[in-house]
């Protein structure tokens, strides 16, 4: 008797958990897509939209020799970026996590230029590569000549793209391959050292196996974010001289009054982050599937 | 341990510490130094004339006084809603599997929408409803708290993960409806994350550039007011502006230690 009342309630309460669990995943979820996705599709619908249902808008895309620069910028950029990040990032959270007596102050430092906010990075970065900014003035300073660091088209532009938004990025891969390398157990070094493994070896054949996971994690997610890069060239050289396609997508939208060519052009970067992101995310569950079947 | 491999070590701490210390000196230094003088060539190190003009600029000019203000109200109501919302979607992932699937796929979707796709669009959306450019910022304030859900999200599933099922038993046994155990058990145990979660989502909006820069064209926040000024080159206003920026972000990683640090990268996203 007492049993049943139990179970009785048991379903009741269940039942209520259960509609309350769906309410708690619908009501957050609904609220990102009405907000995100909605108005993304919406977008995707107007970038057809040229007096009617055509390709029009996408055509004239084409025929614009900036679209062009803005898709090869917006592949060299992220990729250079990727790059420099990565191996800044691998270097850094080798050196601090190598540290015997590891310090509070350099490991605050190594990740500030995360905690400052992008724009204000992005402003400084400004005047310090402006033709009369910090680093020319350096540069005179020890009797050589000034650089045009931002000038407009060149490849001297992306680099300086590049090496600022490594400057403020670079911290964030460095998390997350620390936290890689803490949960690699200890014995395994030991184990190396007892078989003479030198500084290279140990590094070459034991931590890098075991930190594939979390490298391929961050290339994937840093790989995603970098693709989307907006604010660092839109301060630096403004949308025209190293356009990538948010900032041409912008341009076209605020300058040039043209809703639906930039939704087209979104669209078109929208496409290839999707691509290159269901392409990493595949290629590291491959890759860890391998893994499995290694081990 | 080989010189060479010792040298590099050393070089890159030493590039670590540059990297850190130059904003806050030089952004420092230009904040304090008067107008013309910013124009010298080459550029001055230390001001000759320091002066605390700017700052006092700040708050005297009325469009930065409100860009404060609407950056601060904006942060703020974004951070509940997202914990809210994020709490929400936080417990049910850590308690149901086909909740937790759902959950991680909607925030990994987003994170492959790019903003400048969304931001477009939503702009028209607002404009309809009538909150585009808003002067209270609430437009952007619900754009941020839907940023910010991933984040504020994948904060909590970790701290709800953590909680015993079986205090959620004992306290339904005690005749406890799932809401109640939900508000009055869960949120208290994962208080710490709540507070984390709180400030990371106003840190995300407080940063936030792109969205900011779209939608509240002429009523801006500190994010695009600080472009604006960098672009059309004030710059002590905008370097007083800039370290005024910094305040809260420094003092979170200053403060709050290695735990922050970690939850500052599991949402980490532009």
């Amino acid at each position: 008797m007492r049993l049943r009342r139990i179970r009785a309630r048991f379903t009741a309460v269940n039942a209520s958990a259960k509609r309350l669990r769906t309410v708690f995943v619908v009501v957050p979820c609904i609220f990102m897509i009405t907000m995100l996705v909605l108005p993304a599709l919406n977008g995707l619908l107007l970038s057809f939209d040229h007096n009617g249902l055509s390709l029009a808008n996408y055509k004239i895309l084409f025929d614009d020799s900036m679209f062009w620069r803005a898709l090869g910028n917006n592949l060299l950029v992220p990729f250079g970026s990727v790059i420099v990040e990565f191996a800044l990032g691998l270097a850094l959270a080798l050196t601090l996590t190598a540290r015997r007596n590891r310090s509070a102050l350099i490991e605050t430092a190594a990740i500030l230029p995360f905690a400052i906010p992008e724009i204000v990075i992005l402003t400084l970065a400004r005047y310090i590569f402006l033709p009369r900014g910090y680093l020319n003035g350096a540069i005179t300073m020890t009797g050589m000549h000034p650089l045009p660091w931002l000038s407009p088209r060149s490849p001297l532009a992306i680099f300086t793209v590049i090496v600022v938004d490594a400057w403020h990025v670079t911290p964030v891969v460095m998390l997350m391959l620390m936290a890689g390398l803490q949960t690699i157990p200890t014995e395994l070094y030991e184990a190396a050292r007892l078989d003479g493994a030198g500084t290279f070896a140990t590094f070459r054949f034991v931590t890098l196996p075991m930190l594939m996971p979390a490298i391929v994690g961050a290339l994937i997610l840093r790989g995603i974010d970098a693709l989307r890069i907006f604010s660092t060239v839109l301060v630096l050289t403004g949308p025209e001289g190293v356009p990538v396609l948010s900032t041409y997508s912008y341009s076209l939208w605020d300058d040039a009054q043209k809703p639906h060519e930039a939704m087209a052009a979104s669209m078109i970067l929208a496409l290839m982050v999707t691509i290159i992101g269901i392409g990493g995310l595949l290629a590291a569950r491959r890759f860890s599937r391998d893994d499995g079947a290694l081990a | 341990m080989n010189t060479s491999l010792k040298a590099a070590r050393f070089a890159l701490i030493a590039f670590v510490l540059v990297g850190a210390a130059l904003p806050l000196y030089l952004l420092a230094k230009q904040s304090m130094t008067p107008e013309l003088e910013t124009f010298a060539w080459p550029p001055h190190w230390i001001p000759h004339h320091p002066t605390l003009s700017h700052f006092i600029s700040v708050f005297a000019v009325n469009e930065l006084r409100s860009a404060v203000l609407r950056s601060l109200a904006v942060a703020a109501i974004s951070a509940v809603i997202a914990t809210s919302l994020g709490a929400m979607l936080a417990h049910a992932m850590a308690r149901n599997s086909i909740a937790q699937r759902l959950g991680f796929s909607t925030v990994s979707g987003i994170r492959l929408l790019p903003m400048i796709a969304v931001a477009i669009p939503l702009g028209i959306i607002l404009a309809t409803v009538g909150i585009y450019d808003s002067p209270t910022g609430i437009g952007l304030a619900i754009v941020h708290a839907a940023i910010a859900i991933p984040t504020a999200a994948l904060t909590l599933y970790a701290a709800f993960v953590a909680i015993p099922l079986e205090i959620e038993e004992a306290a339904w046994i005690d005749g406890a409806s799932p809401l109640r155990i939900f508000l009055t058990i869960d949120l208290l145990m994962a208080r710490t994350s709540i507070a984390t979660a709180l400030i990371l989502c106003f840190i995300l909006s407080w940063d936030e550039f792109g969205f900011a820069l779209l939608v509240q064209q002429t009523n801006r926040t500190l994010p695009p007011l600080l472009y604006y000024y960098t672009v059309f080159g004030n710059v002590g206003p905008a370097s007083a502006l800039a370290l005024l920026m910094m305040i809260p972000a420094i003092c979170v990683v200053v403060a709050l230690g290695p735990s922050l640090r970690g939850a500052l990268t599991a949402g980490s996203s532009r």
